[in-house]
């Protein structure tokens, strides 16, 4: 049905209306400009909704796995370190050994070495009870824990490397991510990584103290360092694995955050656009009004 | 013919026009009157008489009757609009007031209050025997708890709300009822007795309105001219004639089922002129009570359901991991739960010793088996929303389907409710392009029956010079 005739309340209505739903459009366009955000209600766009939601929870996964990834990394270079400590120990006593073996040598000179390996016992029991904030790193990370390695006695002839290690026996690994497969160990108990060592280095001490047959004790000392190398170079892969874990999570940081932006946030440069065009139209609408008035015999009747 | 009849043809023509000018002053007084029907002077010639040669010649004008410019059709068409802009409004402020109320897309939030927890877990993994560790986590699952409540607790209250609007709004349709039989007694009274009944009718038309959109009517108007309301969805008759038939009024409901809250709810029904209550549920699904109906009994339970869902797969899940064989404390005890409650509303936190967390499932310093157990609840398909005893969605997950699930009901109920006051308001303008008043039409009206006054007059003076010419004479 045409409209024939047009009543003047329902003129006025119409702007009353019009104008209100300008006004709260001016008003949802300039929230968008001062929080840079479109959609700040389910009903605004349900399904971009939905994918913020999941976004936001992947983002906090995301900001986990990277988290966890820094501090695998922090373990293993505080590991490193100190399997480079154990490393130059045995080097160490590779070399006195050698010196010794080759029978040339006073006995002061052998009572010196078997003090010097003596002080490299202690050494190596010291790198095996290395602390990282508190943490055992060849302990599983256990905090404020006894000293996983017990101190060589005064007398090293009662002391028993097999039985120096009363640290954890249960490693830690980390989430890197979402699967339970996405974990990386980053600590070694470490009696597999220093028991070795700590024999070789007893058993050295204890063949130059009684001046034993010290070319027999090299094939340990030399087992003993490729078992801390091996460690060393197992510690360098997880690292490496680590690091570029937190690059790829740091890549779909970035992907994520992207996607979540072109759902959520507002394009500024459509919002201004947009907010200039309803302004526009409110002062049309307005104008109009003002015109209407003067269309009406009321005042061109001056009556 | 005598001059004479000048002189009342002349008067005829006054009382006529001074009649005209009158209903049109009236009609530009209530230029803002809302519901006013412009009303219309009809001018008739009054019969013819005789002249004394046999020649007919008219005796003037009258005011014949004063009618109301209304398109019946409109009326009925807008009655039934209102109805379903009544319905859907209502029905969409309510799941917009849910979809605020449920928001994820501001802080806090649900989805953020649990990324906390799970990032607590985390840390707990990366440190099992730390204290602070164990204190954040605690915390973090506190305001997690917190979170389910408040929300639970605003769509209870929302429902509560809904149901007091319920009954305000039955005793408000009640009260108008009783104003349209009343109304229908006096117009019926009024016309019977040949007076112009206009304002009354509209009075009447403006409540029938307010009542079509309250509760979505019917309406027919019978020969006497009153009104026969009739509830659209059922067609019982609610008033007929100057009769309340059946009058609107509520009553608490059985204990079972009761609102979110634990208070009855109440049901609006039927009375009878006896003061019986008539429940008929079907009768009330249109209109402003029909959406809020709707609001309180489908939309906001199933929200509340849907929110249980995931509060008790959380309490579930994380109670699970952390009393799981072997899951032992910093003490070496087993575990405990650490959430208590039956669903979102009381969902709390009850270990409050952090030592007593199961990080391990080994008394071995360090261990952080447990706690990467329920850090991984983080991405898991833990919750069971089939009910077939298997998990099939990630917490996350479901907050996203549910998101969008709220939004999506939002969104259709607020594009419905706008297509159907698009409607009503086409409807409006038709009716007031019939009916309204036109300042500009009303005014030229006013000049018209001004000169046609001035004219009349005129008829006087020039018969009155006429009989002083003829006396002149004499």
């Amino acid at each position: 049905m045409g409209i024939a005739r047009i009543a003047d309340a329902q003129q006025y209505s119409f702007i009353i209306g019009r104008s209100g739903e300008l006004q709260l459009e001016l008003a949802r366009l300039r929230e968008q400009i001062a929080s840079g955000v479109k959609l700040t209600r389910p009903q605004d766009d349900p399904a971009g909704a939905a994918r913020v939601v999941r976004f936001d929870a992947s983002l906090a996964a995301l900001a986990q796995h990277r988290e966890a990834s820094g501090f695998g990394t922090d373990v293993l270079s505080a590991e490193d370190a100190a399997l480079k400590d154990a490393h130059d120990v045995l080097v160490r006593a590779e070399e006195i050994a050698t010196q010794q073996a080759s029978g040339t040598l006073s006995a002061d000179e052998r009572a010196a070495a078997a003090e010097e390996v003596r002080g490299l016992l202690d050494a190596l029991t010291q790198v095996g009870n290395t602390e990282l904030s508190g943490r055992r790193v060849f302990a599983g990370l256990a905090l404020d824990a006894a000293a996983p390695f017990a101190d060589p006695p005064d007398d090293l002839n009662t002391y028993n490397p097999a039985a120096a290690y009363t640290g954890a026996q249960q490693g830690c690994e980390v989430k890197t991510g979402s699967t339970a497969t996405e974990r990386v160990r980053i600590t070694t108990r470490g009696d597999t990584i220093f028991q070795p060592g700590l024999q070789a280095l007893h058993d050295l001490w204890r063949t130059l103290d009684t001046n034993g047959d010290v070319p027999a004790t090299l094939a340990g000392l030399k087992a003993a360092r490729e078992t801390v190398s091996a460690e060393r170079a197992s510690v360098g892969a997880r690292q490496a694995q680590l690091v570029g874990r937190a690059d790829v999570v740091t890549g779909l940081e970035v992907t994520d955050e992207a996607a979540r932006a072109r759902v959520r946030d507002a394009d500024l440069v459509a919002t201004v656009a947009s907010l200039a065009q309803a302004e526009n139209a409110l002062q049309a609408l307005l104008a109009a009004s003002g015109r209407f008035a003067q269309t009406s015999l009321v005042q061109l009747l001056q009556i | 013919m005598a001059i004479s009849s000048s002189f009342d043809i002349a008067r005829r023509a006054l009382l006529a026009q001074e009649v005209a000018l009158a209903v049109t002053g009236n009609n530009i007084a209530n230029v803002n009157t809302p519901g006013y029907t412009r009303q219309i002077p009809e001018l008739a010639a009054e019969p013819p008489t005789g002249s004394s040669d046999g020649v007919l010649i008219g005796r003037g004008v009258r005011v014949r009757q004063i009618t109301q410019a209304v398109d019946p059709l409109i009326a009925r068409r807008l009655l039934a609009s209102l109805g379903d802009r009544g319905r859907h409004s209502a029905l969409a402020e309510q799941l917009g007031a849910l979809g605020e109320t449920l928001n994820e897309q501001r802080q806090p939030s649900l989805g953020s209050a649990l990324s906390k927890f799970f990032d607590a877990a985390d840390g707990l993994a990366r440190n099992p025997g730390g204290l602070g560790e164990r204190e954040t986590l605690l915390g973090t699952a506190r305001a997690l708890a917190s979170e389910f409540g408040s929300r639970s607790q605003a769509i209870a209250a929302q429902q509560r709300a809904i149901d007091d609007g319920v009954v305000a709004l039955a005793a408000e349709a009640n009260g108008n009822l009783e104003k349209v039989a009343q109304l229908n007694h006096a117009i019926v009274a009024a016309e019977a007795n040949g007076q112009v009944a206009g304002d009354l009718r509209d009075q009447r038309q403006l409540l029938v309105n307010v009542l079509g959109e309250q509760l979505g009517l019917h309406g027919a108007e019978d020969a006497s001219g009153a009104i026969r309301l009739t509830a659209a969805a059922t067609g019982t008759v609610l008033v007929d004639g100057g009769q309340v038939v059946r009058g609107i009024s509520t009553r608490p409901l059985p204990p079972t089922p009761a609102g979110l809250d634990g208070l009855a709810l109440h049901e609006v029904g039927f009375t009878t002129p006896a003061g019986g209550f008539i429940s008929l549920p079907a009768a009330f699904d249109a209109g402003e009570l029909g959406g809020l109906l709707e609001g309180r009994d489908v939309a906001i339970p199933a929200a509340q359901a849907n929110l249980d869902v995931l509060a008790n797969g959380v309490r579930t899940s994380v109670n699970s991991v952390l009393t799981s064989p072997g899951a032992i404390d910093l003490d070496g005890n087993p575990g405990v739960p650490l959430f208590g409650g039956t669903g979102a509303a009381d969902l709390a936190v009850v270990l409050t010793d952090p030592r007593r967390i199961a990080a391990a499932r080994s008394v071995q310093p360090g261990d952080n088996q447990n706690a990467t157990a329920l850090a991984d609840l983080r991405t898991a398909l833990a919750l069971d929303t089939n009910a077939d005893t298997v998990g099939d969605t990630s917490f996350a997950g479901y907050l996203a389907e549910e998101q969008g699930r709220i939004g999506s009901a939002a969104a259709l109920a607020d594009d419905t409710a706008k297509a159907s006051a698009l409607l009503t308001t086409q409807l409006e303008q038709e009716r007031s392009a019939v009916s309204g008043v036109n300042l500009n039409e009303e005014l030229t009206n006013l000049l018209r029956y001004q000169r046609a006054f001035q004219a009349a007059a005129r008829i006087i003076d020039v018969t009155n010079q006429t009989l002083d010419d003829l006396f002149q004479v004499l």
